[in-house]
């Protein structure tokens, strides 16, 4: 086959892929892979060149086989969902999903509850924000020594730390975005009839929508980042503690698996789930500008 | 019969907590709008029009003096006083159909019931083909037109409506104020309605109330003695009342924007 025939293929195939997938996303999709592109290849060229010797930075091929390893000896799916000790790899990403998804649906809903309602309500907020400023003051893996102290190594600490941090950024971004609202939108509901729930409801949530997603991107952010600290001092298993046994034992290209796994899965979650919201709720209603 | 909004005495001020000086926006107004009638309130920007329609709308706390409907002294918003605000308030997380809706799925009236009841008022006003659209993706004047439609639907007993034509071409508001007449004729609604146009206030209301600059006064009222049946535009320039009742709304206030303008 000649370069010619090649070169039409290609096109072909590219064509076909773009009307697929659509031209923008490609376009996004590749913009945003240029600077992962550049990092992997100067990896990769590190392990040719041998700049830094392989115990400081692992060839890619060993982080890959080191996850199949680490799952070698499971003996099958139920036991990886029962988070069995065999199943190392799936283990130490279920139990650390699983905190977070914890946190998440107790934090989340809860800091933005009370987040609207102290946005709407002096009293409330009188009560709840000296405590707010105070619980943010120490920042969330501080606590990590009294929460050992109180609950131990486990899953309760490391619950402690990440609710700790996502509730209260939450709650004050709420708190936040409901002040932000335009009263005339509320007037506009009261003169119809709308009773104090049909306003929260109507109005402060989804007029606080801007500062709630750009609180939950923060407490998913931070969140993740407390969750790995919590569970490297106070965990006995999780992604966090895997790096951080990992590098005790030398097993570089375990702590470099981990650090990607947990870059995955949060690259994942701002796409599947925080994109969409922002999608369909603050940009579908012009709350926020699209850059261009 | 008593009057249906009476308000005597009434005279706000606006603290500034910051420099600790007050704003005089009303001073001691009296008035009365009976049943099924429709006032126009006309009188020089930042004399108070807004602030006596807030304090209608049960939205502005007032101290002194007393505001009533019914006899019953005001004290806080409710569904029978619905209003239009000057900026146009509808929800920028509800599409048009929603926004018109919105009144009567506060009072819970079941989807079906209400689909035909907002198609009705999209037709009114003109947005037929943007029912599913946001407010972001309308022009001004459209909004302001959503704006009405969703104080319409409601079905209020008394409208406030604060210059909601203020911002729609002239073809379309000639259409609304024709509309807003045959709407008064149908429903018997009472309505305040604000305005800076003195054409406007000359052909619909029944009677005009004049305020002069700040602080607010109530300066004059203007009677218009022409049967609604009769208003309709085409007719208005050979109309001798009509004429009549709009140059002297101007004369007065020519009066009021020049001594705003000497001051
Ligand atoms: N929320 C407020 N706080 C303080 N001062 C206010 C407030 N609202 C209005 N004022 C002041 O009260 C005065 C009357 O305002 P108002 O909005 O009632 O005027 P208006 O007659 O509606 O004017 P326009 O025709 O321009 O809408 C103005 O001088 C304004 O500065
Ligand atoms: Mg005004």
């Amino acid at each position: 086959m000649g370069a010619g025939a090649t070169m039409n293929v290609l096109a072909t195939a590219s064509i076909a892929v773009q009307r697929r997938l659509g031209r923008q996303r490609i376009r996004k999709f590749l913009l945003g892979s240029i600077p992962f592109i550049v990092m992997i290849s100067a990896w990769h060229m590190n392990t040719v060149f041998e700049w830094l010797p392989p115990v400081f930075i692992p060839a890619i091929g060993e982080v890959w086989d080191a996850f199949f390893i680490l799952q070698e000896d499971c003996v099958g799916f139920g036991a990886a969902l029962m988070l069995d000790n065999s199943c190392l790899m799936s283990t130490h990403i279920l139990s650390s999903l699983g905190r977070v998804i914890l946190a998440a649906v107790i934090g989340l809903p809860f800091g933005i509850a009370f987040g609207i309602l102290a946005g709407m309500s002096r009293p409330i907020s009188k009560i709840l924000e000296p405590i707010g400023i105070f619980a943010n003051s120490i920042s969330g893996i501080a606590w990590i020594p009294l929460a050992i102290v109180w609950f131990g190594v486990g899953w309760m600490t490391t619950l402690f730390i990440m609710l700790n941090t996502i509730f209260w950024l939450m709650f004050f971004n709420s708190m936040l975005g409901v002040r932000g609202v335009a009263r005339v939108y509320e007037q506009s509901v009261l003169t119809m009839g709308g009773s104090r729930l049909d306003v929260i409801l109507h109005v402060y949530l989804p007029g606080a929508m801007p500062s709630i997603i750009s609180g939950m991107r923060m407490s998913m952010g931070f969140g993740w980042r407390a969750l790995i600290a919590a569970e490297m001092i106070g965990g006995d298993s999780g992604l966090g503690f895997m790096i951080f046994s990992s590098a005790e034992e030398f097993k570089i290209e375990e702590v470099f698996l981990g650090v990607i796994i947990i870059s995955i899965i949060f690259l994942a979650t701002d796409h599947y789930l925080l994109k969409p919201l922002e999608k369909w709720t603050i940009h579908r209603w012009g709350l926020v500008w699209k850059p261009t | 019969m008593p009057a249906k909004l009476v308000v005597e005495g009434l005279t706000h001020h606006y603290p500034d907590e910051y420099t600790g000086e007050s704003v005089h926006a009303l001073e001691k107004i009296n008035l009365e709008v009976q049943e099924g009638e429709l006032v126009t309130v006309v009188g020089p920007s930042g004399c108070g029009k807004s602030t006596l329609l807030n304090i209608l709308a049960g939205l502005l706390p007032y101290r002194e003096g007393v505001a009533s409907v019914d006899g019953i002294q005001i004290s806080g918003p409710g569904s029978d006083r619905g209003v239009v605000f000057q900026e146009h308030a509808i929800l920028p997380w509800r599409s048009v159909a929603k926004n018109i809706g919105h009144g009567l799925e506060l009072k819970g009236m079941v989807k079906e019931e209400r689909e035909a009841r907002v198609q009705d008022f999209v037709e009114l006003v003109g947005l037929s083909g943007f029912e599913d659209k946001y407010p972001h993706e309308l022009s001004g004047g459209m909004k302001q037109r959503c704006a009405v439609a969703r104080t319409l639907c409601a079905d209020p007993v008394i409208m406030l409506m604060d210059e909601p034509f203020a911002a729609v071409d002239a073809q379309t508001r000639i259409t609304l104020q024709e509309e807003l007449n045959r709407i008064a004729i149908a429903t018997k609604k009472t309505i305040m309605f604000i305005t800076h146009a003195v054409d406007e206030a000359a052909f619909l209301g029944d009677r005009c109330f004049v305020f002069s600059a700040r602080p607010g006064r109530l300066k004059a009222i203007v009677d218009i003695n022409i049967a609604r049946e009769r208003r309709i535009w085409a007719d208005m320039n050979a109309d001798d009342e009509f004429v009549r009742a709009r140059d002297e709304i101007l004369r007065l206030v020519r009066e009021e924007v020049s001594v705003a303008v000497e001051e």
